[in-house]
């Protein structure tokens, strides 16, 4: 029996396609059988993040709607043979699937993978009920901004009141100078209005975009700083301790010399 | 005291009261009387007497046959008193709970239907109320609570608070951490105080003057062990 992970936060943008591609490439990369499900129905970007819309015949709503079955629609990774992907349908919108057909669906998904990835769509409509449907666990991705953080709570509140307790958070595109400035909220005050558990704190990277427009999940780059996070993030979600990530940008001559005489 | 089953005469520091049974029959009263006073003639000479008969109203007629037995036995009608005027048992409660609220009044408390939340309020969630709020928890930005009463949050107000909804203008708001989006008492409205809350303590709002101030809350133990 596999667990259905639903990677949400409300507020669009934030990353949650990104963070979906990268731990569900991550957690086949150990060794388990995953499946991404992307129920971004209207808009979809998953299969591009992973460099698969080429090889898109069937989708989501083909499955929920049974024109199709479930193995018909599930693509093999270019990488891994033990990751799929059930993409969503472009030419329909959220109203094409319901809750009862997603729970349906993850009861499926979860006889035959380990894991089933879900990536949410950014609202609090229909396509959010979709997603959380048939979740067993909640990651929600939030920015270090007031903006995101607001639309986070929402969220939070939203999925404790369908059961979902205990989500786990993840903290995107965080930029430590900014933090150092006082220009950008720390970790200390998300945690402090969201109240719930750290899973993880991604730093901002360029090889994300590297990334996305080339199709290939940054969490296979041993380089980048984000895989490194998303690394991380997936051994923490397998329950292992991981301690987090110094994000501290390495000082120079200058740093030391003013750190010497006294200065912050 | 001496008693019979519809009278009864007690000592009291003013004098003789002489106690009727409001239910029994007038007739039945008089005999009962004659009979008391009869045993107890030594020493009740001489004495003025004032009588009580709960709510009874006694006719003229009544009136003056009561005079007359009385004075058989030396004895003056000096007058009827009111239910006020009597120790009766069982009304010192009456008078205590009185006492009492004159208190509350003056040490400014305020009763009424208090609702409890224990959970922290998220973005989204709104809590109406008619009676006082009690949030033991925080408040985030974009949840709101409306209250008839006071707000009191023993925790972090970051969202709307609205007291005295209806039209109190005694109603306050209260918190550990005072950093509402917007602040409300009454018909009055109010932004957040500019500044970090840091370090400020727990904080009170109210109308003082036909405006809403923001005044450090007495709570002395709560900053004693934050230092």
């Amino acid at each position: 029996m596999g667990e259905v992970i639903v990677v949400t936060s409300g507020k669009g943008g934030v990353g949650k396609t990104t963070t979906s591609a990268n731990i569900g490439t991550g957690l086949a990369a150990t060794g388990h059988k995953v499946v991404l499900v992307d129920t971004d129905i209207g808009l979809r970007n998953l299969d591009v993040v992973m460099g698969l819309e080429n090889r898109i015949v069937y989708d989501l709503v083909d499955v929920t709607s049974g024109n199709c079955r479930l193995k018909q629609a599930l693509i093999k990774d270019k990488r891994f043979s033990n990751l799929f992907l059930l993409p969503a349908a472009q030419t329909k919108d959220k109203t094409a699937v319901s809750p009862e057909q997603m729970k349906l669906l993850a009861a499926e998904l979860k006889e035959e993978f380990d894991f089933a990835i879900i990536d949410c769509p950014a609202g609090i409509e229909q396509g959010f009920r979709n997603a959380i449907a048939g979740a067993d666990r909640a990651i929600v991705v939030c920015t270090p901004e007031v903006s995101a953080v607001r639309d986070a709570d929402r969220i939070i509140g939203l999925l404790e009141a369908a059961e979902l307790r205990n989500p786990k958070l993840i903290i995107n595109r965080i930029r430590p100078e900014m933090v150092k400035r006082g220009d950008m909220m720390d970790i200390a005050d998300i945690l402090d209005i969201l109240a719930v558990d750290l899973i993880g704190v991604v730093p901002e990277d360029e090889s994300i975009v590297i990334s996305t427009n080339r199709g290939e999940p940054a969490v296979m780059d041993q380089v980048s700083k984000a895989g490194e996070a998303y690394r991380r993030i997936t051994r923490r979600i397998q329950g292992e301790e991981v301690p987090l990530m110094n994000l501290d940008v390495p000082s120079g001559i200058m740093d030391r010399l003013k750190r010497l005489v006294g200065f912050r | 005291m001496t008693r019979t089953e519809h009278v009864a005469l007690k000592g009291t520091r003013e004098g003789l009261v002489l106690y009727l049974d409001p239910a029994a029959d007038f007739g039945v009263l008089m005999k009962e009387l004659a009979k008391l006073l009869q045993n107890s003639v030594q020493f009740l000479q001489g004495a003025s007497v004032r009588c009580y008969a709960g709510k009874k109203e006694y006719t003229e007629d009544e009136h003056t046959r009561l005079g007359t037995v009385l004075r058989e036995q030396q004895l003056e009608l000096a007058g009827w008193l009111t239910s006020e005027e009597v120790f009766v048992q069982g009304k010192s409660q009456a008078y205590a709970t009185e006492d009492q609220e004159t208190r509350l009044w003056e040490e400014g408390m305020v009763e009424g239907s208090c609702l409890f939340v224990e959970r922290t309020l998220r973005s989204g969630k709104s809590v109406q109320f008619d009676g006082h709020v009690v949030v033991l928890g925080d408040v985030n930005p974009g949840a709101e609570i409306i209250a008839t009463g006071n707000i009191a949050v023993l925790g972090a107000l970051r969202g709307v608070a609205h007291a005295g909804a209806t039209g109190e203008r005694k109603a306050s708001v209260s918190a550990y951490y005072l950093a509402p989006t917007q602040l409300r008492i009454a018909d009055l409205v109010t932004r957040g105080p500019e500044d970090e809350a840091d370090g400020r303590g727990p904080e009170i709002a109210r109308i003082k003057e036909d405006q809403l101030i923001v005044e450090a809350a007495g709570m002395n133990g709560w900053r004693g062990k934050a230092r």
